[in-house]
């Protein structure tokens, strides 16, 4: 199959270095500590935070760390066709697993010892790249609920199809059967925590393709900072501790 | 778990005596809602409904399948409902599992017109593409985002906008050779015609709280219901649906008074629900 045309264009009309439209909102989940809304594209995914609070389970309390837990579910129509999908099939139980790890790494779980924080990931539309979508929207639910983090975490995915290094798949491209590549990273510190790839690639390819995923994450890294500095202007203007 | 100290308890249940509730609302006064249309592009068609905290999203998938068993000349609905463990955590692993089949089982009463389809929502016949054979099947897809208490009547707003948001892709049968095999159709994605939502219900709940009744509790008055009368009117003011749940016994005589209470407050609040949902598909039509 073509995914790029000779005008060197991908089928959704981007060009091989593009990424999809991005979009955030903070504050989506009235009740949670909180929450974010994710868009890349088509894919949506909506993230909320729970605590610092009591650890539920007495014998998974840690006495010197904070207890950090991930479910990811996905909605029935999130997919094209729709699908039932048990929160606890293997795909959903290493995704929980992969983004609560990812997560883990940036927060400063021994801050608070003896407590629990709980991370909801809900994917509402699939249209590839939902594992570097959720964890951007978990991310910034943290950042929201005001947990306490050495960096954000920033994830973005890149394959390589038609001897191309692509970056940010949709759901077409990504069952192309090419390598697919997420890689989540903090920006500032400038230190990967989470990579992993399907499929084989040379490792000269491999690297450009790093790097290609890498710059992705660090242009997602600026604009969730942007969002998230615009949402608490708009809360410091709403208390009346910013002058405008 | 909504934790109240006895001294909120008391206000709660204070405030509604005197008709004047801990947000400002009267007994029958609705929280302000907010309806978005084609949330889910990959959908026929979905709806959003956000009342006050509660947030809940549904979608309509159109299927081809066969016709319901006794009934060659209707289509048939689907109705599922998820709660996400965004909303609370409780709701994580199984947690949910119970409010969903709860919520699903109350929304299968309004929407599906009991074994002969007679009170559905949707004319089931107009489902129906060729007899005992093949027909629409529509997948209600509904997930339960944030939670503030009145699930079931976000619900159905939801399902009302998602329906109404709804476009069934056009059929051609092509002819077919015999009786037994299987048609061949032509389904074009391109052109697609609305679904007549007059029938379409809205739930409408009743909670007992002491000796009084309220519409559209919060989850904080939630907890104090003794009972809870769920009541899907249509526009029309014909009742498709009752549920009753929780705590201790109804008088009938209160009962009979609870419909007429809801079909009261119906009458104002539909046409303001019909009103934001072609707001809603002007504006989502318009972007």
């Amino acid at each position: 199959m073509e995914f790029i045309s000779p005008e060197g264009l991908r089928l959704d009309g981007r060009r091989p270095h593009e990424m999809r439209q991005l979009h955030a909102e903070v504050g989506v989940v009235a009740k949670a500590d909180g929450s974010a809304l994710f868009e890349m594209g088509n894919t949506k995914v909506i993230a909320a935070v729970y605590g610092p609070h009591e650890v539920q389970i007495h014998s998974q309390q840690l006495h010197d760390q904070a207890l950090v837990r991930c479910e990811y579910s996905m909605a029935a129509f999130s997919t094209g066709e729709r699908r039932r999908r048990g929160k606890s099939d293997r795909r959903a139980m290493e995704l929980s697993l992969v983004i609560r790890q990812t997560l883990e790494a940036a927060i400063l779980t021994h801050l608070m010892p003896r407590s629990q924080i709980d991370i909801f990931v809900q994917v509402l539309q699939a249209d590839g790249g939902t594992r570097a979508a959720c964890i951007n929207a978990a991310s910034m639910a943290l950042a929201d609920a005001g947990i306490p983090m050495r960096d954000l975490v920033v994830s973005c995915a890149a394959g390589y199809l038609n001897s191309t290094p692509l970056l940010d798949l949709n759901y077409i491209e990504d069952s192309g059967g090419g390598p697919d590549l997420t890689v989540g990273i903090f920006p500032k510190l400038d230190k990967v925590s989470l990579l992993q790839m399907d499929s084989k690639l040379s490792t000269d390819l491999f690297e450009k393709v790093l790097t290609l995923a890498m710059e992705g994450s660090k242009a997602i890294a600026e604009y969730m900072r942007q969002m998230l500095l615009e949402n608490t202007q708009k809360l410091a203007f709403a208390r009346g501790t910013l002058k405008r | 778990m909504v934790a109240l100290s006895a001294a909120e308890v008391r206000f709660i249940q204070g405030g509604i005596a005197h008709d004047l509730r801990s947000d400002g609302r009267g007994r029958y006064h609705f929280r302000p809602f907010s309806i978005q249309s084609g949330v889910i592009p990959q959908a026929n068609g979905s709806g959003r409904c956000k009342l006050g905290a509660t947030d809940v999203i549904a979608s309509v998938k159109a299927e081809l399948g066969r016709p319901p068993a006794g009934r060659p000349k209707h289509g048939s609905l689907v109705i599922s409902v998820e709660c996400s463990p965004t909303a609370a955590p409780e709701f994580e692993g199984r947690g949910g599992e119970d409010l969903s089949l709860e919520l699903q089982r109350a929304l299968e009463r309004s929407l599906l017109g009991g074994p002969s389809g007679a009170g559905a929502a949707i004319d089931l016949s107009s489902l129906h593409l060729l007899e005992g054979k093949v027909c629409w099947v529509l997948y209600i897809d509904t997930l339960v985002l944030s939670s503030d208490g009145n699930l079931l009547d976000a619900l159905s707003i939801a399902i009302k906008a998602a329906l109404n948001n709804t476009g069934i892709p056009k059929v051609e049968v092509l002819a077919s050779t015999s009786a037994d095999e299987d048609p061949e159709l032509d389904v074009d994605n391109e052109e697609s015609s609305p679904l007549d939502i007059s029938r379409v219900p809205i739930t409408i709940t009743l909670t007992k709280v002491g000796r009084h009744y309220i519409v559209d509790a919060t989850a904080e008055e939630e907890s104090q219901m003794t009972a809870a009368v769920s009541v899907a009117v249509n526009r029309k003011g014909i009742v498709s649906g009752l549920t009753k749940r929780g705590g201790i016994g109804l008088d009938p005589s209160i009962l009979a008074d609870m419909i007429s209470v809801a079909r009261h407050v119906s009458q104002t609040l539909i046409p303001s629900v019909d009103a934001e949902i072609a707001a809603s598909e002007s504006r989502a039509a318009g972007s």
